[in-house]
């Protein structure tokens, strides 16, 4: 039986492992020993790299205080204690790896000190190159590279040396002694304490190796540089004999040596040459190489000869064939390495490499490695290393005699090549850095990190509706598609059957990156949502969920950006009750107002005898509330009309008969909500006629007129023009030919705008399909209902009018075509329109001039000089509708209404031809409202004579 | 069958009804925002347009009484304003003549 997952068999084990005292090996229990007799040491092993640093840090370089000793004073906490809390920090090396933590302090500094141990002396000189003046920088006043980095220590002995490093930790050690004293121990001291004992043992080791080495080293050091000195100074006393007799020689020598020091100051700059050199091969190497072999051999044999004629002393003889040994030796070194350089590609700089092994170099390369140890920019050393492969080519061609201009040319090939190479080096070195910084953070976290991160991402994009979820972009990538005419997909969400899916917001376009990273993410969400399932799956299969909850409740939703509900208001309750707490007492008053309303039905006053049950207007509130449930029911509509399964597939006849009755039933909900069927004289304004006042409500008509059937459109559009005066945009059109900039005036601005926008937009369809008697009949309401006069006045109307006027156009030029015999109106018909028409113009006759906005603008009290806005553009619409007119106008009327017009429109040819109006674009304007009207009447603007 | 019966279960309701209307804003720090209502959330930030800012700027009299001062009145218009929630006192349609 198992308890809480646990084996029991495994507790047992356990206690009786505990109580045989088996504890040490195998629990994982701090055990602590150190100090006691059977103390293995194996604290040592607490010490790894960096405890240089900790001179610093525990003040090994001074005298410390006691300030810090806190406490020594407040806590006289007793030793046992101190030591069990906080030894268990190194008690799991021990468990773990006990033997290799103990050799690897031991050997890891060795390792650092010595591992450029001289195998033979250029590895000595090596180690005297700047990096391992670097690496002396990085882990300072560590003992062993501290020894071998200067190999040449004139005054200090090695054991005076390693004295020198090791006094800081000789110091600490008093003051750990001081602390112990007391009887109480920090983990710092005893840290010190275990780190002197450890640091002792090894600088004992390596105190003995390096005193070893150092001999050796010096030994080997010391014959060698006097050796070399003295070859040196042979070298130049030959120069001096040499000179006269053999100025080539001589030559060739200077152009070296000048070479050479060129190239020792780039060495001394290199970090390794060696490596350097195999890094940047070039061919050229082999030529160059042999042929100043050549020229090395030359001298040398030139020398010799000398040396014979002039039969030098025993000794100087004895130098020279010093010389010619190490040279020897250097030549044969070469051969040897020679394949081996050629079967790389080869470069200068390895080729100045080995050219630093001839003795003169040599010399003067540990001279100056003496005297210049400092680290030098890469920079600088690339530029020397490049100045020194001019000065070698100029060199070489200087050898083969060739001409001044031409060595010019070199020279300025050369600075090009140095700046293009700079450059390319600061652009590598720059994207290297970038590199290292965006690269800080690398492996920080594992694979398995990553997909907790993005489980949990995902799973907050998963959604029920992830249409609805990403609604907005989905549309406006709906719209940009539909706007480049590209034809993609409709929806750019990812489902997972019912229980929802994922949106993935616009279409990814441009860059492959991106649109890569897109497709990985929506890989990626597809297979985890697939996991997540599997998981649900194997879970129901277990039945573990039968433990949920076991150990307690979890707060699942803590990372939901909502804010608590506080408020939970059934909405059933609200639907019960009928009413609304918020607003109870408008209910007071409106229940007050119905009771008045009741009594005057009683009194048989509001009751017609058609039956007409009169209301109130919908209030504000009302219509807005209305309104919500249309834009409610508008989503929703639109939202099915997405989902709409394919009419032809017939697998799928069922639901799309479910389907449509789902729309259907909506569409009915909509039609009920607009209000349309409510007789006219229900309230003033209508219904209708309220929901249309706000903007939203102007605006969400084309929205809905979509799904709305025809004949239910013309009944739309009948209301709309018999309650046309009840129109806030009709009632309040006045305000718009005032100049004052008011609130009011905007607001009506505004609406207008939208009305003629969104509710003319709607309903231009059913009246560009209307036959003659429909727009007879609509004609004859609207002058029946409303007062024409000042309708024809407001943008609305006027816009109305023309719709209507241009519509009977087009019927009738389809009269005079004849082409289908069921759309040409009869002649009763005809006469009825031209019947509605002349009404329409006995009512206008005596208004026209005042139609025009620019008219009414003048005749308002003008404020102080406040200049005329531009009213052309305004006046466009009534010139529209003042040529559809004369269009259908008799003769008679016409010349009533060119009468009436004559002096605007002499006004504005006047104002034209005289060039009162500066600006070419408003007097087009002018003259193209003017001749719109005029070439209805047949005429043009330009017969007219002023 | 009250028309204004359904659709408002919450307070937040309210607010929705004056979705693109006109609003009348209260916030903290003696501001008054008037604006079309575009947008609010459940923290109550909102999204206005055509926006009239009114700050109220009290300016203490020396050695006056406490509480006294001149009030001046700022105002400033802006085309689009996001309104963070946490400085909104009330939101209103505005009062209608």
């Amino acid at each position: 039986m198992s308890f809480f997952g646990f084996e029991r068999s495994n507790l047992e084990q356990e206690k009786k492992k505990f109580s045989e005292g088996g504890l040490q090996e195998t629990e994982d229990l701090a055990v602590y020993t150190w100090g006691e007799e059977s103390y293995d040491g194996l604290g040592d092993a607490l010490l790894e790299g960096g405890d240089e640093l900790n001179d610093e840090t525990f003040g090994g370089t001074g005298a410390v205080g006691k300030d810090f000793d806190f406490t020594s004073q407040t806590l006289p906490t007793p030793v046992g204690t101190t030591r069990g809390r906080f030894t268990p920090t190194a008690e799991p090396f021990r468990e773990r790896t006990p033997v290799v933590e103990r050799t690897e302090p031991a050997s890891k500094p060795r390792d650092r000190g010595l591992s450029p141990a001289p195998k033979s002396l250029e590895s000595i000189w090596d180690d005297k190159s700047p990096f391992s003046m670097l690496s002396r920088a990085a882990g300072h006043q560590r003992v062993p590279s501290n020894l071998m980095k200067s190999p040449f220590p004139p005054s200090r002995s090695p054991a005076l040396n390693a004295y020198a490093d090791h006094r800081p930790l000789s110091q600490q050690q008093p003051i750990s002694h001081g602390i112990n004293q007391t009887g109480v121990r920090t983990l710092q001291e005893i840290e010190a304490e275990m780190r002197a004992a450890q640091q002792k043992r090894k600088q004992q080791e390596e105190i003995l190796l390096q005193v070893q080495l150092q001999q050796e080293l010096q030994r080997e050091e010391e014959l060698r540089r006097q050796e070399e000195f003295r070859v040196q100074e042979l070298e130049r006393q030959d120069l001096q004999r040499l000179q006269q007799e053999n100025l080539l020689a001589d030559r060739m020598r200077a152009r070296l040596e000048q070479e050479q020091q060129l190239r020792l100051q780039q060495q001394a700059r290199m970090s390794t040459p060696r490596v350097v050199s195999h890094l940047a091969p070039s061919p050229r190497f082999n030529q160059q190489h042999q042929h100043q072999q050549q020229i090395l051999l030359l001298q040398q044999e030139q020398e010799r000869q000398q040396q014979e004629r002039l039969k030098e002393l025993q000794e100087r003889l004895r130098m020279e064939e010093l010389e010619r040994q190490l040279r020897a030796q250097q030549l044969s070194q070469l051969q040897q390495q020679q394949p081996n350089l050629l079967a790389r590609r080869q470069s200068p700089y390895a080729d100045t490499q080995r050219r630093t092994h001839s003795p003169v170099i040599d010399s003067q390369y540990a001279l100056f490695n003496q005297q210049n140890t400092q680290y030098m920019p890469q920079s600088i050393q690339l530029q020397q290393r490049l100045l020194s492969e001019m000065a070698q080519v100029e060199f070489m061609r200087d050898m083969q005699g060739i001409s001044q201009a031409e060595q010019e040319a070199l020279r300025v090939e050369a600075m090009r090549k140095i700046m293009e190479t700079e450059r390319m080096e600061e652009r590598r070195r720059r994207k290297a850095a970038k590199i290292a910084h965006m690269s800080r953070y690398n492996d920080l976290m594992t694979q398995s990190d990553k997909d907790f991160i993005t489980r949990i991402q995902v799973s907050q994009l998963v959604t029920q509706d992830p249409y609805a979820e990403d609604f907005y972009a989905q549309v406006y990538g709906a719209i940009l598609r539909s706007r480049l005419g590209l034809q993609s997909q409709d929806e750019r969400v990812i489902k997972f059957g019912s229980s929802g899916g994922v949106g993935l917001g616009l279409a990814q376009k441009g860059s492959g990156r991106r649109q890569s990273a897109m497709q990985k993410m929506e890989a990626q969400v597809e297979r985890i949502v697939n996991n997540a399932r599997l998981r649900e799956k194997e879970k129901g299969l277990h039945s573990l969920h039968s433990l949920q909850g076991a150990l307690g409740k979890t707060s699942g939703r803590s990372y939901k950006a909502a804010p608590r509900q506080l408020l939970q208001v059934d909405a059933s309750s609200a639907t019960i009750s009928g009413t609304h707490p918020h607003i109870s007492k408008e209910d007071g008053n409106g229940a007050a107002q119905e009771a008045a309303k009741l009594g005057r039905e009683a009194l048989g006053q509001a009751a017609g005898s058609d039956g007409v049950v009169r209301k109130d207007p919908l209030t504000q509130r009302q219509t807005l509330v209305v309104l919500e449930g249309l834009y409610d029911l508008v989503l929703n509509i639109e939202q099915l009309r997405r989902d709409q399964p394919l009419e032809e597939d017939e697998e799928d006849e069922e639901a799309f008969v479910s389907w449509s009755a789902t729309y259907n039933d909506l569409v009915e909900q909509i039609w009920m909500n607009l209000k349309v069927m409510l007789p006219l004289e229900t309230s003033d304004p209508h219904p209708f006629v309220s929901l249309l006042t706000p903007v939203k409500g102007k605006k969400i008509l084309p929205r809905l007129s979509r799904h709305i059937a025809p004949p239910r459109m013309l009944t739309l559009l009948t209301l709309l023009v018999a309650c046309f005066s009840q129109l806030d945009v009709v009632k309040h059109a006045a305000l718009l030919d005032s100049l004052e900039e008011t609130p009011e005036r905007q607001d009506v601005e505004r609406q207008t705008q939208a009305f003629l926008g969104s509710v003319l937009q709607s309903i231009l369809p059913v009246v560009a399909k209307a036959e003659l008697r429909v727009i007879t009949g609509l004609l004859g309401l609207l002058l029946d209902r409303t007062n024409i006069v000042i309708s024809a006045q407001t943008r609305p109307g006027i816009a109305m009018l023309t719709l209507f006027l241009s519509r009977v156009e087009i019927v009738k030029q389809g009269m005079s075509s004849a082409q289908e015999s069921s759309e040409i109106p009869t002649p009763a018909e005809a006469q009825q329109w031209q019947t509605m028409f002349d009404h329409l113009f006995q009512l206008l006759m005596s208004h026209f001039v005042l139609l025009f906005p620019s008219t009414r603008l003048i005749a308002q009290p003008l404020p102080v000089a406040a200049p005329l806005p531009p009213t052309d553009i305004l006046d466009q619409p009534v010139w529209q509708f003042l040529a559809a007119l004369a269009l259908h106008a008799s003769s008679d009327q016409q010349s009533i209404l060119v009468t009436s017009l004559r002096e605007k429109v002499l006004d504005i040819v006047t104002s034209v031809n005289k060039g009162w109006v500066a600006d070419e674009e408003e007097r087009q304007t002018k003259l193209s409202n003017v001749n719109l009207f005029l070439h209805a009447l047949g005429l043009d603007s330009s017969q007219i004579s002023v | 069958m009250d028309p204004s019966s359904s659709g408002i279960q919450e307070p937040f309701d309210l607010i929705r009804l004056s979705l693109s209307e006109r609003v009348f804003v209260k916030l903290r720090g003696d501001r008054e925002l008037t604006g079309v209502l575009h947008a609010y959330d459940g923290h109550m930030n909102l999204i206005l347009s055509d926006v009239e800012e009114t700050i109220m700027i009290v300016d203490p009299i020396e050695g006056g009484m406490e509480g006294q001062g001149t009030v001046k009145v700022a105002k400033r218009k802006m085309e689009m304003l996001f309104v963070r929630g946490d400085g909104v006192i009330l939101v209103s349609p505005p009062s209608r003549t």
